[in-house]
């Protein structure tokens, strides 16, 4: 309880210090609300020239949507400082990190809390809410239940993949590329349904590179999208426990990298 | 001077070693090419075999070159950097190991880094390390009270971390390290880039912290003031290894037979050839820097001032002994050798 005190004192601070640049940080604020809004536009245009993709609706695709756009800002609210992270490391601000007693982790965690990421669940729970509405959800009592878990599941998912990758700089110093192209490209493939795509990437996006969990797959199980089981029907129910897994991986390869770093002093 | 306790060593290593593996890369634009696919890969021993134990309450100046290994030895006291080989331990805590409980023990400067938040008023940055180390109000508002006396930071207190100069940044950085009254203070290179008067204020209040905190304090700089103002003992390490470590007066005791002369002429000044024993380090106007070596045939400095004074027309002389800085960029260039290091201090 103590400590998480410390960590609250620390993300204030945090804020603080970004709104020492109050029109950096509203410019930012502003251009995360019109990427997305651009991104859901340009979906829009899409389904009203297609009405369907793949047997997917305006409204369940904008349920795919917000389920996605949602918990990314929940990932992004407390991963986002782990973006930059290969410049703290070679610049030896990660040092400072470790002769703190507190976790490394929690530390850049909090330190760069990204708060404009209310942009991403503003957007997310709007889709959210007119995607179930035009869908026509019916909400069962597991349903409603099973809202929180896979959103649980799917920043889990999402803040997993960005800490495996940011643990990547541990051993090669430099990974910004590694980075835009995995968290913030990667996602774009989960936009849309992942059975438009082929065989191998669906496999990728359902085993590899779970991204598929965290919208697809539970926006299934919520549409009640029986017909189209992709590997297997079960696969709808798993999104928690994968990002309970993914989540359980990416702790264990940052931790190995922070004893790579600290037998390396790379 | 500091009394040694007989007591635990507050810090101990045993054979410190630590290897990099450094991959190779060539000059220019092709080498960097060249080395993205080459898995040619050279160790390099940064530090290789280092050992001492330090009692609580000393103050040590910890030298060397570039690349001698004094930041790695650092680091691994701080508990950033696990060694390769060998064992330490900083009050009773294997620092690698047990960080977190290290971390409560120790201060670390980076003088080339800030532990301070940059863009907070400074006074966020205290509020928030009392948070950190779980300081109690009280204590808290003891130790800041003695430091923002001693080092005149109030006025600083409302201004951003970032429009602090480098003097007062660093003033506020070594407070910020010793807010949570740490046992063990490291320091590493506290007084780079500062002017005189700042580097004089920091070399105060460090001293003062060390006599009335009773703070051990290990010290790495390039600045030989710092050690001969502050450090009572000395460790001068060299590719990797310890090549002294004993008291600071020490090697100057070793190396005292090697003095300056400093003599001012009035009009007429002596040639070159004129003097055994004596040779000019320095010449300026009519002030001229001899070295002195006594080697016990030529009667001594006495005989050879008598001599001077006697055959020219002497204003002024003064007899220096060198400075450490002197004495240790000889041993650096290779001017002089020291015997040995026995691992005894």
């Amino acid at each position: 309880m103590d400590t998480l005190k410390i960590y609250a004192a620390m993300a204030l601070a945090s804020l603080r210090a970004r709104l020492e640049y109050k029109v950096a940080f509203f410019a930012f604020l502003f251009a995360v609300i019109f990427f997305y809004l651009a991104q859901l536009g340009a979906l829009l245009v899409v389904m009203v020239r297609f009405k369907e993709i793949n047997g997917w609706d305006m409204g369940q695709m904008a349920f795919l949507f917000g389920l996605l756009t949602f918990s990314q800002g929940f990932a992004a609210l407390f991963f986002n400082g782990l973006a930059n992270f290969d410049r703290m490391l070679i610049g030896g601000e990660f040092d400072r990190t470790l002769v703190r007693p507190l976790s490394p982790l929690a530390q850049i965690i909090v330190s760069k809390f990204e708060v404009s990421t209310v942009a991403h669940g503003i957007i997310g729970s709007v889709a959210l809410y007119y995607g179930a509405k035009l869908s026509g959800i019916h909400w069962t009592f597991w349903k409603a239940a099973a809202l929180p878990a896979v959103i649980f599941g799917g920043v889990l998912i999402q803040g997993g993949i960005r800490l495996a990758v940011t643990a990547v700089a541990f051993w090669t110093l430099k990974n910004e590329s590694l980075v835009h192209t995995v968290v913030f490209s990667g996602k774009e493939f989960v936009v849309y349904p992942i059975t438009i795509y082929n065989d191998g990437i669906r496999f990728f996006l359902t085993f590899i590179f779970p991204l598929a969990f965290v919208n697809f797959y539970p926006a299934q199980y919520f549409l009640d999208k029986r017909g189209e089981t992709l590997f297997h029907p079960a696969l709808q129910g798993l999104t928690p426990l994968v990002g309970v897994i993914v989540f359980s991986l990416s702790l264990w390869a940052w931790k190995a990298g922070v004893d790579h770093y600290q037998s390396s002093g790379s | 001077m500091v009394e040694f306790e007989v007591n635990s060593p507050v810090i101990e290593a045993v054979g410190l070693k630590k290897e990099f593996s450094v991959s190779e890369q060539g000059k220019g634009f092709a080498g960097a090419v060249k080395a993205l696919f080459s898995t040619k890969k050279r160790i390099v021993r940064a530090v290789d075999g280092v050992g001492f134990s330090i009692q609580p309450g000393e103050f040590v100046g910890y030298a060397g070159e570039n690349g001698a290994g004094k930041s790695t030895t650092i680091k691994i006291l701080t508990g950033i950097l696990v060694p390769s080989a060998g064992t330490a331990t900083v009050r009773g805590v294997v620092p690698y190991r047990d960080r977190k409980a290290n971390a409560a023990n120790i201060g670390v400067v980076f003088g080339q880094r800030t532990q301070l938040w940059w863009d907070l008023p400074t006074s966020d940055s205290f509020e928030m390390l009392r948070a950190i180390y779980r300081i109690k109000r009280g204590d808290y508002a003891d130790m800041m009270k003695k430091l923002s006396d001693v080092l005149d930071l109030g006025p600083l207190m409302s201004v951003p971390v970032r429009k602090l100069s480098l003097g007062q940044r660093m003033k506020c950085d070594i407070a910020a390290s010793l807010i949570h009254r740490p046992k063990v203070l490291f320091l590493d290179e506290p007084t780079i880039g500062l002017d005189v008067v700042a580097k004089e204020n920091i070399r105060q209040f460090l001293g003062e912290i060390n006599r009335t905190e009773g703070t051990t304090i290990i010290l790495t700089t390039h600045d030989m003031n710092d050690i001969e103002r502050l450090c009572a003992r000395l460790i001068i390490l060299d590719k990797g290894r310890v090549i002294y470590d004993g008291l600071t007066e020490g090697l100057r005791q070793r190396f005292g037979h090697e003095k300056v002369l400093e003599v001012e002429f009035d009009g007429r000044s002596p040639a070159k050839t004129a003097l055994p024993n004596l040779e000019i380090v320095a010449e300026n106007g009519s002030k001229i820097s001899f070295k002195y070596l006594e080697d016990g045939r030529s009667g001594g400095l006495a005989a050879i001032i008598g001599k001077l004074a006697a055959d020219f027309p002497v204003k002024d002389i003064l007899v220096r002994e060198p400075s450490v800085e002197v004495i240790i960029r000889s041993i650096y260039e290779k001017t002089v050798s020291l015997p040995p290091y026995d691992g005894q201090k």
